[in-house]
């Protein structure tokens, strides 16, 4: 039995459509502009976060859940749903990914993009979207660089991530070319690198992150006393709560802070520090800031020499 | 004779009949207010099944009438259907001095009922009732395809609105020429 909805009052309707996910709301779009209007508005869809996957999917989080939109040319698929679990479902869609991306985008009034991430398959698609989301001035909270098989696209890409406004976190998994250079205009707060032999000391002086793991890095016993020697005095990296470099040019000849590495507290009982978001150092060895502020450092040798400074 | 329990009713004046009690006799007597729709038909409802209600129970919380004074005063709404106003009273008993739970069995399953039933339940408060009509509103279209959500919800298409837009518009022009020429003619 049809009922008229648009006849309902305001706040009932606000009701129903908190009641309706992203899945619903994007059918409804597709029914009426005036009705997606009011639902949109009534939903405040603006809030919702959007992603943007290397497997060639958008999503859209809301309510701790994750709704996924996936393209198919068979029509008798079109607004299929499945539960896959982990608080996520699957629809089936009729766009062209980019084109539903910008679709979602505009009609839901999204503003933020909770995940992206770019690898071989979605290259191309990444290019467009990235394009939009810097017209749009659109944040995005978390940028991931996965291993594409053309490195060369990614490097030529770099100056469009340079405009992307990365707020929360910076992961790159990719093996760039021996001449690779970059630099961020403006950190986010948390960057891990893998192959991070391009990320020059001088970049690391600069660098506001809170979070920075730097992996096959290049940086030497001397790059990292400079870094640390620069950390002690007053009023420099206000944020910085944990660093992790793994990298071979790091051994015994020279020291850290006026310690030869290895760098550990074996006097004391085992002490384990730790901070919100899963680092820790177990027998570190305390740094004080001019200012009082403490840290952890901790200095492993062996196979793959690793330093770990906690504050 | 109204029986809110049963859903049988009959016409004012004839006295109200008094909702089942719960099993365990309240300590203290329970006092009872009269309601009744567009029909006439008087329910007597108890002030406890009335809590549901924001609105009745803003009413009635200062009164202090007595039984006499209640039955010679009923609240009238005329504003809700007779048969709307049953459903909502039934619902009232059936959670009174209850929790809610969370999948609601005793909701009103009359989809030709459910807008009048929402327009009454938001115009009286009740808040729980509400959500619940919510949700079988939303859930009306969970699984459906566009097409189908259009018919469920009679949606008018993006044509439609804007052929409605176009003769609202030339009513609009209409009946502005039509005050013109009135005043027109009075000024002569």
């Amino acid at each position: 039995m049809p009922i008229a909805l648009l006849k309902f009052p305001n706040d009932f309707l606000r009701e129903v459509f908190r009641l309706c996910d992203p899945f619903d709301l994007y059918k409804l779009s597709k029914c009426s502009k005036t009705c997606s209007q009011k639902a949109t508005m009534l939903r405040d869809t603006k809030k919702w976060k959007i992603g943007f996957s290397a497997l060639n999917n958008a999503a859209i989080w809301v309510d701790g859940s994750i709704y996924y939109f996936n393209q198919t040319d068979n029509p008798e698929d079109y607004f299929k749903t499945k539960n896959s679990g982990m608080n996520s479902t699957h629809m089936d869609v009729e766009f062209p990914i980019v084109d539903l991306f910008i679709y979602l985008v505009d009609t839901f009034g999204i503003r933020i993009v909770r995940i992206m991430g770019i690898g071989s398959d979605n290259f191309h698609n990444v290019l467009k979207v990235a394009q939009v989301l810097i017209d749009r001035r659109m944040e995005i909270e978390s940028f991931r660089i996965f291993d594409v098989r053309k490195e060369q696209d990614v490097v030529n890409f770099m100056p469009l991530m340079k405009q992307m406004n990365i707020i929360q976190e910076f992961k790159c998994f990719l093996k760039f070319p021996p001449n690779f250079h970059f630099e961020f205009v403006k950190y986010p707060r948390h960057i891990y690198i893998d192959y991070s032999s391009w990320f020059t000391i001088d970049q690391l002086l600069d660098c506001t992150s809170a979070w920075i793991d730097l992996e096959k890095s290049s940086l030497n016993n001397h790059d990292l006393d400079v870094f640390l020697q620069k950390w002690k005095k007053k009023g420099t990296f206000p944020n910085l709560r944990w660093l992790e470099i793994g990298s071979e040019k790091i051994d015994d000849q020279s020291p850290i802070l006026e310690m030869i590495p290895p760098i550990k507290n074996v006097t004391n009982p085992r002490k384990k520090v730790s901070i919100n978001g899963g680092g820790y150092i177990i027998d570190g060895v305390r740094a004080t800031k001019d200012d009082g502020t403490e840290g952890w450092l901790k200095v492993e040798l062996g196979g793959w020499p690793i330093l770990k400074f906690l504050v | 004779m109204s029986s809110t329990e049963q859903g049988t009713s009959s016409a004012a004046p004839a006295e109200p009949t008094t909702a089942p009690e719960s099993a365990a006799a309240p300590e203290v007597p329970e006092s009872f207010y009269y309601v009744h729709g567009k029909d006439k038909v008087v329910h007597k409802v108890s002030a406890g099944a009335l809590q549901h209600s924001a609105l009745i129970h803003g009413m009635i919380s200062n009164l202090g009438y007595t039984e006499e004074q209640a039955k010679a005063n009923p609240f009238p709404f005329e504003n809700i259907d007779g048969d709307i106003l049953q459903m909502v009273v039934d619902w009232c008993n059936q959670h009174k001095g209850k929790p809610t739970p969370p999948e609601d069995t005793n909701l009103p399953k009359q989809k030709e009922k459910l807008f009048d039933l929402v327009l009454a339940v938001n115009y009286l408060e009740i808040k729980e009732l509400l959500t619940y009509c919510c949700k079988q509103v939303a859930m009306m279209v969970k699984g459906k395809s566009p097409e189908e959500i259009r018919e469920i919800w009679m949606i008018p298409t993006d044509a439609e609105d804007e052929a409605a837009e176009k003769e609202a518009k030339k009513r609009a022009g209409k009946e502005a020429a039509g005050e013109t020429a009135a005043a027109a003619g009075d000024a002569k």
